[in-house]
């Protein structure tokens, strides 16, 4: 029996060792990768950018990142977001408390694909392809060391990168910056609220939880583990400042109002009854499945698009 | 003095326990012999009561209820739904929410109020108590000038339902309102996919 026991043993370390070196070991599903990265401690330069109707949007910025909230400075600006917080800061400081404690998982049409061994910013890093199906939806540049994505590219349906995210001067600590002033800023505390309209899952994006939003609106939020957006419904009649000089979303079953940043995008629409707002950072071909299962907008009357066309 | 010589150091410790009441029989009589005898141990020994008497002279300090363990919240509930806790304080009540039932069934008691409280329907105060009487004697003056602002009124309604404006209400949001909101929504999952 022992001389039956040491190949069975010499072969099952080999399989451990071989499993061990392997990149894919490190990077078993797309949970973990993402896991990792929301734990990476780090500061650094923050370069996204994205393309969204033919214009480029580009963002700079610089983030300190930890465990459970992150501080961002764009140009003078300071902003921090983290366990269901976010606030600016500064002199017009305000900011939200979520209380939600509604898990997220990660879709299951998101796998792992090709992972290799590279190096970026002189660092030795993972290449993580995650394949939604048989399309390629997003390459990650994970740093071995902290966990945390130096680079992603996102891409659409098309195989078209849509947003390049990347990490400059990346320092694996933090450095406790933010003004002074944080500690006094209002936060508007916003509970958990009953849903009677929203559906529970819009092309492959689960419901996670639904919020009261500002004038008598709602929010629901929806993610896939990897993506998310939330909805916001609110009254006809309710005035959407901020919106000026939209580009124009098209899909095949209407047109609507968009106005993208580097992180995300805003689409805003409304029916016969409701005003439409959908904020978050889903790729194109995803927001137009997404659309596609909500309600469509109304192109008016013959009057009033004959109204439009003469006035805007 | 009772830093540098060892032997002193100890009595040091022995006097401090003798104003504890903490020697044993056999020290006692160690430290007052000491006493009786060495002017620097009685030197050390008044400064030792000197520094006791003016700990016990410190005014006391409240601890908040909520900072003791086992402590509630009712209190600063009300104050983290409106939103008027400092951004230092919310971390404190929303980790004792994550372990306090009692706390959480409160807030959301203290959240219904608010919502039936919010959603009752406006009064609008009779007239005889809103206009003053010196207004009451205006009043017929301006009655002419209200039939006109009627009319005004009525084809203002008329352009508004129409399809020449898409407002009728004051109610707005600002898309960077909105943008916050799903930022800070979109934050909590970081901390809730490694739960079991």
């Amino acid at each position: 029996m022992k001389r039956m026991r040491r190949p069975v043993l010499v072969a099952a370390s080999l399989v451990v060792a071989l499993t061990l070196s392997t990149p894919g070991a490190l990077a078993a599903d797309v949970d973990e990768v993402l896991q990792a990265a929301r734990d990476a401690t780090f500061n650094a330069s923050r370069l996204t950018i994205s393309v969204w109707g033919g214009r480029t949007q580009v963002s700079d910025q610089w983030v300190e990142h930890w465990s459970g909230g992150e501080v961002v400075r764009t140009n003078s600006s300071w902003s921090a977001y983290g366990n269901g917080r976010a606030m600016t800061m500064g002199d017009s400081g305000k900011g939200f408390a979520f209380m939600s404690n509604r898990p997220v998982a990660v879709s299951e049409r998101y796998s792992i694909g090709n992972v290799s061994d590279v190096t970026h910013l002189r660092r030795e890093c993972l290449r993580v392809e995650i394949n939604e199906g048989d399309i390629r939806r997003a390459v990650l540049i994970v740093d071995k060391l902290t966990g945390a994505i130096l680079r992603s590219d996102t891409y659409t349906d098309t195989g078209k990168i849509f947003r390049t995210t990347s990490l400059e001067d990346f320092k694996p600590y933090r450095v406790y910056a933010q003004p002074s002033d944080s500690g006094s800023i209002p936060l508007e505390v916003v509970m958990h609220a009953d849903s009677y309209g929203l559906p529970e899952e819009i092309a492959g994006y689960t419901l996670v939880d639904v919020f009261p939003g500002p004038g008598s609106s709602e929010q629901g939020f929806y993610s896939d583990g990897l993506f998310s957006f939330s909805l916001f419904t609110m009254s006809k009649q309710t005035k959407i400042t901020g919106l000026d000089n939209p580009m124009a979303f098209v899909t095949n079953l209407g047109v609507y109002d968009m106005v993208p940043t580097a992180q995300d995008v805003r689409l805003h629409w409304s029916d016969t009854e409701s005003n439409f707002v959908l904020v978050g950072d889903l790729p194109p071909d995803h927001a137009r499945n997404v659309l596609a299962e909500l309600p469509l907008p109304d192109a008016g009357s013959m009057f009033t698009r004959w109204w439009r066309r003469l006035f805007g | 003095m009772a830093g540098v010589n060892p032997v002193s150091e100890r009595l040091s410790m022995l006097m401090s326990c003798y104003l504890d009441g903490a020697l044993l029989a056999g020290e006692i009589d160690e430290v007052v012999a000491v006493l009786d005898s060495d002017l620097d141990a009685i030197a050390e020994f008044h400064r030792l009561k000197g520094a006791r008497r003016a700990v016990r002279l410190l005014p006391m300090l409240e601890v908040p209820l909520f900072l003791l363990p086992g402590g509630h919240l009712s209190e600063q509930l009300s104050a983290f739904l409106d939103g008027e806790l400092t951004t230092a304080e919310v971390p404190i009540v929303t980790d004792h929410l994550l372990t306090c039932i009692d706390c959480r069934h409160e807030l959301a008691d203290l959240d219904k109020s608010r919502i039936a409280v919010r959603a009752l329907p406006g009064v609008e105060p009779p007239e005889f108590l809103s206009l003053r009487r010196e207004e009451h004697v205006k009043r017929r003056g301006w009655r002419a000038a209200a039939v006109v602002a009627t009319g005004v009124a009525a084809v203002t309604l008329a352009f508004a339902l129409g399809p020449f404006s898409s407002s009728s209400e004051t109610a707005s949001v600002t898309i960077t309102d909105l943008d916050a909101r799903h930022a800070a929504v979109a934050s909590v999952p970081a901390l809730q996919v490694s739960t079991p």
